[in-house]
Parts: structure tokens; C-alpha cells; sequence
């Protein structure tokens, strides 16, 4: 009974804001702007959702033992910086922001850093011309890498032409083939969830 | 355990590449591009005293990449006159975006409130692009720090897209994409960006298909800039890093591809 | 309703419906009626065949590698989409499918997310996959979590788990952004199987290099018709086969035409953009 309520209501919204496209009629506008202003307010209920799995499923792994100082840290910062937020307010020179822009945002920038590390390192392992399409790939490869670079209009005129031939002509044209797949794939998706076909969303079954 | 040993040593090479690179504080020139150079005629032949729409659509995260591209447009921007509104559709975005526009805005004697506004985070982005398209100052009714929306003149007349000349997308992921499926396909807004290098393939077919307008990518996008802006920043200052990174990138394919070569020679050979 | 109606609505009261959509509606409809021609008709014609894709024929090994190995299985939906992504519900469908496989094999299944509501739906389809093969109780509702909403946060966490859990497979299946490399080279790094799919098309550049095998753009959608069998799904893909010919067609058409155009000097050569 539940699923088939929530099947309905998946079914009625799809309709009603598929029609509301296409629509600029203040009535249809209106629906358009109510139900966008209800889908924010939904995802903050769900961010809650979050926080408080999150909360249990750490303490309970700290109970049992597995990765307790990862645990112990992360609910350390989960509980903290409302605190921090709350007494010290979040403005220009508050405590909350110093945390923000010295602790999370070098730790985000060091992750993000590790890619370039690991570019390096999946380069050497993995960049083999083991075949001629692999071989014309990586000659490929190397002039996109020259053209980005400094040295790229300086070493050669046509480096740079050579390179943005090869971005717009056969890397774009396999790129859109590729989107539009995956466009097509979406649109066949969507409609299942709207008609009902596809269930998955609901947790499963049939 | 040899591949372990390889890896340490290639990440090591990285590291000490980079170091010297940035320690030097030499400056590489660089060709402007045709690209480049769109998005900065965009914004130069905007009239004086344009509104543009400003959203910081990235992460923490990209912030070194992301702060030359920023303050190179800003810069421009600020310098045309033109009045900037900020907002952020990703919640990192927010304060950094907020502190770029001031940093730039000083620069340049522009005062809050008047010549430009911070609008601040509203989440789940698509909502937000498609609820500004209805009406911004109901999305935004009060701005980031609290202000009613009426009480800016920054924002006097701009109640919808069609009052501003374009969305300007400072972005690291594919936040923009959204901004021309229902920004630009449905309200018609026009869309420019800058974006991390990592991201100018997948506008590629935006831009040649004309739904974005124009783009400028990365650090060596940044780099150009500064050179048409006349104000040299992070852009030129990372270039020397960049070019060196990509020919050790380059070096690494070549030995990489000489240890296979030479492998598959000495098992055919026994 | 005919196109002419339309007008005429249209005519009387502009604002019920905006002609410039018009080409966008009938692309619309012509979809919607070759899925479900696709997908309702498709008992006179058999079972549509998908070809072979290879990351999907190793989904079978990915999982017996880990039971063998007495190593847990990783599976993570990536950090850029949310439950509305088609992307993620493709790849609930295949989480269902491989947690049927580890519930009967007694593999332990993990699932780290970005996102609250990603999570919970992934814990029903677990729980169901789990009661469905008689296993209820070897379903661990702690191993399917979120961790972080951060994009980085999110990178760090899993690359963590990959790092202590020492997974013998990870299935990297949804919406990757530029955490995408970061956790394809961990995983390379502990020695795991990896199958990794995506809608973007950066980071699958990223993932063939460090990953085992890729599925491509819309073979990630064919995958869970094409693990599960389920004629719906396969009707899907073949409804997107369809539309994929006659985008072709109208891809020719048009550049026949807009060459026609060129060579005789005609201005009116736009009509298929919208």
C-alpha cells in the first residue's frame, strides 16, 4: 500500500512538471516555483538524515573497536563546529571561518593534490602503446600535454592548431556520442521511474 | 614490491619538480588563446555598469586553481564597472567566493551594497537556477549577510535573468552544466565560465555548439588572462610548476613505454 | 493533440503553452512513444539480445575473487550524483544484483556514500537482496553508511576504507567527479578487481587507465538488464537503440541539408535547431 501511494505521487509530480515546462502561464509558473521552494526543504530534512546515521554508526563502531581514532576524530568535528558556529557566529573573522579556511579547506586542497601524484604515477603504469590505436592515443595525449603547457607555442606553430584539431574534431565528436548515450540512457531511466516501471528507488522489489 | 618502490620515487620526483618550480618565482609568458579571449571581450563589451551573476559553483578543494581563475574575472570585472551579484551553489563556495569578490572589490574602490552584492548559498542547485529563473529576489530575499534584498541598490531591477547580462560560472566540477540545461535552455540566460583545466573538455561541445558562450580553462587560462588584464597573479606564478609537471608527466610515459618495450623484446628474444 | 491545436490554444491564450517548445514537445513524445512501444510490445519479438560487455561478465569473478580471498567487496555510487541521477539508480540495480551475489556467498558488502538518501535506498535494496536469497541475517546494515558530503571528505573516507579493509574487488558504479582517480589508484594500489562505470566522460578517461574494466556511457543502463535479465530494463535499452538510429538519421538530414543550403547560397537553414 505504501509502495503504490508513493508510485501515485512519483507518477502525478512527473506528469504535472513535465506539462509545467512547457507552460508560461502564472499558474503553471507558480507550481514550478512551490514545488522547487518543497524539494529545498526536503534536502535539508535528508542532510539531517545523514548526520544523525552518521552519529550512530560511529559511536557503535567505536564501541566495537573498528578504526576507533578515525571514529573518535570525525564526531569530534561533526560536534564541534556547530558548537564553534553557534557561540562564535560564522561572519568574517570568526572562529567557525578560521577552522574553515585553515583546516578544511588545506586538508580538501591536499586530497585534491594527491591526483597529481597519482596522474604521474598511472601514467608510468598504465600509458602503454601496446597496440597502434593505444600508440596514436598517447601521441595524442602528449600533444594536448605540450599544447597546455608554457613551452607549447614556443616549441612548434602547429603544436598548438595540431592539438585543438584533435579537442574539437575526433575528441569532441566521440565525446558527444558518448552524451548522447548517456542522454538517451538517462531519458529511458526517467521514464521508468515516473510510470512506475522501475522501483529501485523505493528500496527494491517488485 | 619493485612497483612500490617505483611509485615512492615518481611521487618524490613530483614533489621536488614542483618545489623548485615554485621556489624559483620565475614567470613563463604565454600566448592568449582564442578562447581566453572570447570570454574577455564578453566582458569588456558589456556596457558600463552591466549586471552579471556571479556563482562560485566549486569546492575548498580547488582553491589554488580557482582563486587566479576568480580574481583575474573579477578583477576585469570590477575594473568595467560592471555590477557583479555573488552567489554560491555549493556550500564551500560560499564564504570563498564571498571573500574573493571583497578582496577584489577593494582593489578597485567598490562598495558593498552599491556596486555589487553577495547573495550566499542556496542548496540543491538545480532548485536554485530554476527558482532564480521564476524570481531571484524570492530565492534570495535576503542576501548573505542578512540585508533584505530591496534594501541593495546593487540589486535595484534585477528581478530575473532576463534583467542581467549573463551567469559568469567560477567552477570545478559540472555545476555548470546545469547552469545552461535549465539556465540557458529554459530562461535563455547567458552563460560564460571559468573553469578548472580538468573540466575544459566536457564544455567543449558547449561552447562549439553555442550553448555556452565562452570559457576560459585553468591555471594557464588564469595566466592569459592576467596578461590581457595587465595584472599578473597566481595564473603566471604557477605556470613554471604546470609546464614542468607536464614534461615529467611526458618523460614517465617515454620510460614507462621503454620498460615495456624492452620487456616484450627480452621475452620474445628467450 | 495535433500541433495546429496547439497554435490555436497558443493564439487564444499565450501563456498556456510557449510555441517556441514545440520542437522540444514533439521530441519529447516521439520518445516517450518509442519506450513504451519498446517496452510493451516487446513479447512478439523475444528477448532482445544486449551484446557482450566485458566489465559485466566480470562482475560474477569480481565476487567470487573476494569470497575466495576472504576479503570484503567495496561498492561505492561516487560522489557527484544524487538518488534523482539515472546514473544511481542504474547503479542501485546492479548493487541489487551483486548484493544477491554476496548475501549467497557470504561476502561481506561494503557501501560508503556521500549522500543520506543514496544511503538509505542502498540499505533497502541491500535488505531486500539479502531476505530474497533466505540470508537476512548476514545483511550488516553498518556496512552501507554515509561519510561526508564534502567531494574530498567523501575521496578520503573511501580511500581510507580501501586502504585498512584491503577489498579483493571494488565496483566504482554512478556519478564520479575528480575523486574518481584518487580511489581507482588506491584501489590499484591493495590489489583489488576494479569495475568502474560513469556518465562522465573525463573521468572515464581516468578510469580505463586505472581500472580493470570500464563500462562506457549507457552500458552502465544496459548493465542491470543485462546482469538481471529483467525485460523492462533490456526493453529500455533497446528503446534507446531506436532512438539513437533516428537522432542519426536526423543528424544526416541535416547536414545533407545545411550542405544543400551552403552550395546553393540559402538562408533558411536552421530549422532543426531548438
Amino acid at each position: 500500500m505504501n509502495r503504490r501511494v508513493a508510485l501515485v505521487i512519483c507518477f502525478g509530480f512527473g506528469v504535472v512538471m513535465f506539462a509545467q515546462y512547457f507552460s508560461q502561464h502564472p499558474l503553471a509558473r507558480g507550481v514550478n516555483q512551490a514545488v522547487l521552494e518543497y524539494w529545498q526543504i526536503i534536502f535539508a530534512f535528508a542532510l539531517l538524515l545523514g548526520v544523525v546515521s552518521f552519529f550512530q554508526n560511529n559511536v557503535r563502531q567505536i564501541r566495537h573497536g573498528s578504526d576507533r581514532p578515525y571514529r573518535i576524530v570525525s564526531l569530534i568535528g561533526l560536534l564541534a563546529m556547530p558548537v564553534v558556529a553557534v557561540i562564535g557566529r560564522i561572519g568574517a573573522g570568526s572562529p567557525f571561518l578560521w577552522i574553515f579556511e585553515n583546516v578544511q579547506a588545506p586538508m580538501q586542497s591536499t586530497v585534491f593534490a594527491l591526483l597529481a601524484f597519482f596522474v604521474a604515477s598511472a601514467s608510468f603504469r598504465g600509458f602503454r602503446a601496446r597496440s597502434v590505436p593505444a600508440a596514436i592515443l598517447l601521441g595524442a595525449a602528449i600533444l594536448i600535454l605540450l599544447s597546455r603547457s608554457a613551452i607549447g607555442g614556443p616549441l612548434s606553430g602547429w603544436l598548438p592548431d595540431a592539438a585543438d584539431w584533435i579537442r574539437h574534431q575526433p575528441s569532441m565528436a566521440a565525446r558527444r556520442a558518448i552524451l548522447i548515450g548517456i542522454g538517451l540512457g538517462s531519458l529511458t531511466t526517467s521514464l521508468r521511474v515516473i510510470v512506475g516501471i522501475e522501483r529501485t528507488w523505493l528500496g527494491g522489489g517488485k | 614490491m619493485n612497483r612500490v618502490v617505483s611509485r615512492h620515487w615518481i611521487f618524490l620526483g613530483l614533489f621536488v619538480l614542483v618545489a623548485l618550480a615554485m621556489g624559483s618565482g620565475i614567470r613563463l609568458d604565454t600566448p592568449v588563446s582564442d578562447r581566453t579571449a572570447e570570454l574577455y571581450d564578453f566582458i569588456e563589451s558589456l556596457p558600463e555598469g552591466s549586471v552579471l551573476l556571479v556563482s562560485f559553483d566549486h569546492e575548498a578543494s580547488s582553491l589554488p586553481e580557482i582563486r587566479p581563475i576568480g580574481q583575474a574575472l573579477l578583477r576585469h570585472a570590477f575594473r568595467k564597472n560592471h555590477r557583479l551579484i555573488g552567489m554560491a551553489l555549493l556550500a564551500e563556495g560560499t564564504a570563498i567566493g564571498y571573500r574573493l569578490m571583497q578582496q577584489a572589490a577593494a582593489e578597485y574602490g567598490k562598495e558593498y551594497g552599491k556596486d555589487y552584492a553577495y547573495l550566499g548559498f542556496k542548496p540543491q542547485y538545480i532548485a536554485a537556477i530554476l527558482s532564480m529563473g521564476e524570481s531571484i529576489p524570492a530565492t534570495f530575499p535576503k542576501d548573505y549577510l542578512g540585508r533584505p534584498y530591496e534594501s541593495l541598490k546593487a540589486l535595484d531591477g534585477v528581478a530575473t535573468y532576463a534583467d542581467v547580462a549573463g551567469v559568469l560560472s567560477i567552477a570545478d566540477g559540472s555545476l555548470t552544466t546545469h547552469w545552461m540545461e535549465y539556465g540557458r535552455a529554459r530562461y535563455g540566460v547567458r552563460v560564460v565560465s571559468g573553469v578548472t583545466a580538468a573540466m575544459v573538455t566536457t564544455y567543449d561541445p558547449y561552447l562549439a555548439s553555442g550553448q555556452m558562450y565562452a570559457m576560459m580553462g585553468g591555471l594557464r587560462g588564469a595566466a592569459e588572462y592576467e596578461d590581457l588584464i595587465a595584472r599578473p597573479g597566481g595564473g603566471k606564478r604557477g605556470m613554471l610548476a604546470q609546464t614542468a609537471t607536464h614534461l615529467y608527466v611526458i618523460v614517465l610515459i617515454g620510460l614507462g613505454n621503454l620498460s615495456y618495450f624492452l620487456a616484450r623484446r627480452k621475452k620474445e628474444t628467450s | 493533440m495535433s500541433g495546429s491545436l496547439l497554435l490555436v490554444i497558443a493564439a487564444t491564450d499565450p501563456a498556456w503553452f510557449d510555441v517556441d517548445k514545440l520542437p522540444v514537445l514533439i521530441a519529447a513524445i516521439v520518445s516517450i512513444i518509442v519506450i513504451f512501444y519498446a517496452t510493451y510490445h516487446r513479447s512478439r519479438r523475444g528477448k532482445f539480445q544486449v551484446r557482450e560487455i566485458a566489465g559485466l561478465k566480470a562482475v560474477e569473478d569480481a565476487i567470487g575473487r573476494c569470497t575466495e580471498m576472504a576479503r570484503p567487496l567495496l561498492f561505492t555510487p561516487g560522489w557527484g550524483g544524487d538518488i534523482q541521477r539515472p546514473t544511481t539508480i542504474a547503479s542501485m540495480n546492479i548493487l541489487a544484483h551483486v548484493a544477491e551475489k554476496t548475501a549467497r556467498y557470504d561476502c561481506r558488502l561494503v557501501y560508503p556514500t556521500h549522500d543520506p538518501v543514496i544511503m538509505t535506498v542502498a540499505q533497502e535494496v541491500t535488505r531486500e537482496a539479502y531476505a530474497q536469497t533466505g540470508c537476512a541475517d548476514r545483511y550488516r546494515q553498518d556496512d552501507i553508511s554515509y561519510v561526508t558530503s564534502s567531494q574530498f571528505g567523501y575521496a578520503a573516507a573511501v580511500d581510507g576504507l580501501i586502504s585498512r579493509l584491503k577489498p579483493a574487488s571494488v565496483f566504482l558504479l554512478g556519478t564520479f567527479e575528480a575523486e574518481s582517480l584518487i580511489l581507482a589508484e588506491t584501489g590499484n594500489n591493495v590489489g583489488a578487481i576494479q569495475i568502474a562505470g560513469t556518465d562522465s566522460t573525463i573521468q572515464l578517461s581516468f578510469f580505463i587507465v586505472a581500472c580493470d574494466y570500464t563500462l562506457i556511457g549507457e552500458e552502465l543502463f544496459a548493465a542491470s538488464g543485462y546482469l538481471s535479465g529483467d525485460d523492462s530494463i533490456l526493453a529500455s535499452v533497446r528503446a534507446q537503440d531506436m532512438l539513437k538510429v533516428l537522432i542519426g538519421l536526423l543528424l544526416v538530414v541535416a547536414v545533407v541539408w545545411n550542405t544543400i543550403c551552403e552550395l546553393t547560397g540559402a538562408t533558411e537553414q536552421s530549422w532543426w535547431s531548438f
